[in-house]
């Protein structure tokens, strides 16, 4: 049963109370996942401890070189606000594809990577950026990249009853660079993703000089297709480069058969489909 | 004897324009506190996890799922129900067009709608189509009414 509900105002605070309540106590951002788990009793906790008043966490700025964003920022937030536009699309249009309105006026970008599901479109966008995430606990701080805090399906490395996600950080858009999101569902929103691809892009002299692809849901954390990421590397700017590299990341992809997502040949398939035309909308993006 | 304080405290909330004070306890959500406790029933509870819409309320002029939001965290926000948007003697354009375009079949899904597109008329008065679908994207329809619950929110927004 839980005993009462917080709302520290520093980051400090709330690592002080999470170690007072020695692991009794969970911290909640916008709840949209966590909120339903209280109402089915599915938890083992009892103080939650509000993130929404902590003014850190809540805030997207420019630092010299990279972009910061507070885990406690919210969806709709991310998708209108102009410097993710400008340095991120990827970002941007994960973030106005997730869920509804209602959800994304609530869900954080913080939430969307400490419950580490697989599909989770803040996420892919995030690692197609190469995201680092900063995480407090009252040890002091560490920066970690965000494809080493996947564990498992819904586990992260983050504790949320020990420590605090504070933010992620990924560089600020250069020359050449452009990044974009693909997502397939039933319908266009409130629906999950059969399958959502973020990539990246950094071309120079009409040739490819990097690339970053995330899928997912293609296996228990958001995959990164290095294979077709190797390929891309050093090739031309052709719709016969981004083919092939869509096939190749339909290779070494591993989706299950669901009955939500539907069947593993068709989001093999799919993957191809939207690797190519993730890269497409990256080099139409670039600055 | 069980001499335990009980869990719980007085929390304030403005609902449509009245300030109210509550007892809730950690762990409730808006939702519930504003049926249960207040009797605000012309909220509805649909799926109760943030899929359907029907619960929807303004939280400081914002669309959320009100069973998605704990009681805790709407402490001295202003919330806005349907019943804070019109009345029968002075009825909402949104709630007018609802009527004249036959927007409503069985009328559950019909607070949440009305408040969502208010909430899109407040920060787009000029809405396109797409805009419209986009802002009740996150309300659904049991009755698959959608075409006239568009058409309604698109002439409140020409009227």
């Amino acid at each position: 049963m839980l005993r009462d509900h917080l709302f520290p105002k520093t980051i400090n605070e709330a690592l002080t109370l999470l170690k007072e309540y020695k692991g009794k106590a969970r911290l909640i951002a916008g709840g949209t996942d966590l909120i339903p788990e209280i109402r089915e009793k599915e938890f083992d906790f009892e103080v939650l401890v509000d993130i929404e008043k902590i003014k850190k966490l809540r805030s997207i700025r420019e630092e010299s070189k990279k972009i910061f964003i507070g885990s406690g920022v919210t969806f709709t937030e991310l998708e209108e606000n102009e410097l993710i536009k400008a340095h991120a699309q990827v970002l941007s249009q994960a973030a106005s594809l997730m869920g509804s309105p209602q959800v994304r006026n609530r869900g954080t970008v913080g939430g969307n990577i400490v419950s580490a599901q697989p599909a989770a479109d803040g996420a892919l966008a995030l690692f197609a950026l190469d995201a680092m995430l900063e995480i407090a606990c009252t040890k002091g701080i560490r920066e970690i990249p965000i494809e080493k805090a996947y564990l498992d399906i819904g586990k992260s490395i983050i504790n949320p009853s020990r420590e605090i996600l504070v933010g992620i950080r990924f560089e600020k858009r250069k020359k050449g660079e452009g990044s974009n999101y693909q997502r397939v569902a039933i319908r266009k929103a409130m629906a999950l993703p059969i399958l959502a691809c973020g990539v990246f892009v950094k071309s120079i002299d009409r040739s490819i000089a990097s690339a970053r692809i995330a899928i997912g849901p293609v296996s228990h954390t958001p995959f990164r297709a290095r294979e077709a990421e190797g390929f891309l590397k050093g090739k031309s700017l052709s719709a016969e480069t981004f083919e092939r590299a869509g096939e190749i990341a339909s290779e070494e992809v591993n989706p299950r058969d669901s009955r939500l997502r539907g069947s593993s040949i068709y989001r093999g398939g799919l993957s191809a489909v939207l690797v190519k035309r993730g890269l497409e909308g990256a080099l139409a993006n670039i600055g | 004897m069980n001499s335990k304080k009980k869990v719980g405290k007085e929390i304030f909330l403005k609902i449509n324009g009245k300030e109210e004070t509550v007892f809730c306890q950690p762990g409730e959500t808006l939702l519930f506190v504003l049926r249960n406790r207040l009797y605000h029933t012309e909220v509805k509870e649909g799926c109760g996890k943030g899929d359907c819409g029907a619960c929807t309320v303004l939280l400081d002029g914002v669309p959320v799922d009100s069973c998605l939001v704990l009681a805790y965290q709407a402490e001295g926000k202003e919330i806005l129900t349907v019943k804070g948007l019109g009345t029968p003697e002075k009825i909402h354009p949104l709630q007018k067009k609802f009527i004249e375009k036959g927007a409503i079949q069985c009328g559950f899904c019909t607070p949440g709608q009305l408040l969502s597109a208010k909430a899109l008329l407040e920060k787009n008065p000029k809405p396109s189509r797409e805009d419209i679908k986009r802002a009740i994207s996150g309300n659904l329809c049991r009755c698959t009414g959608y075409k006239k619950i568009i058409e309604a929110v698109e002439a409140a927004s020409k009227a």
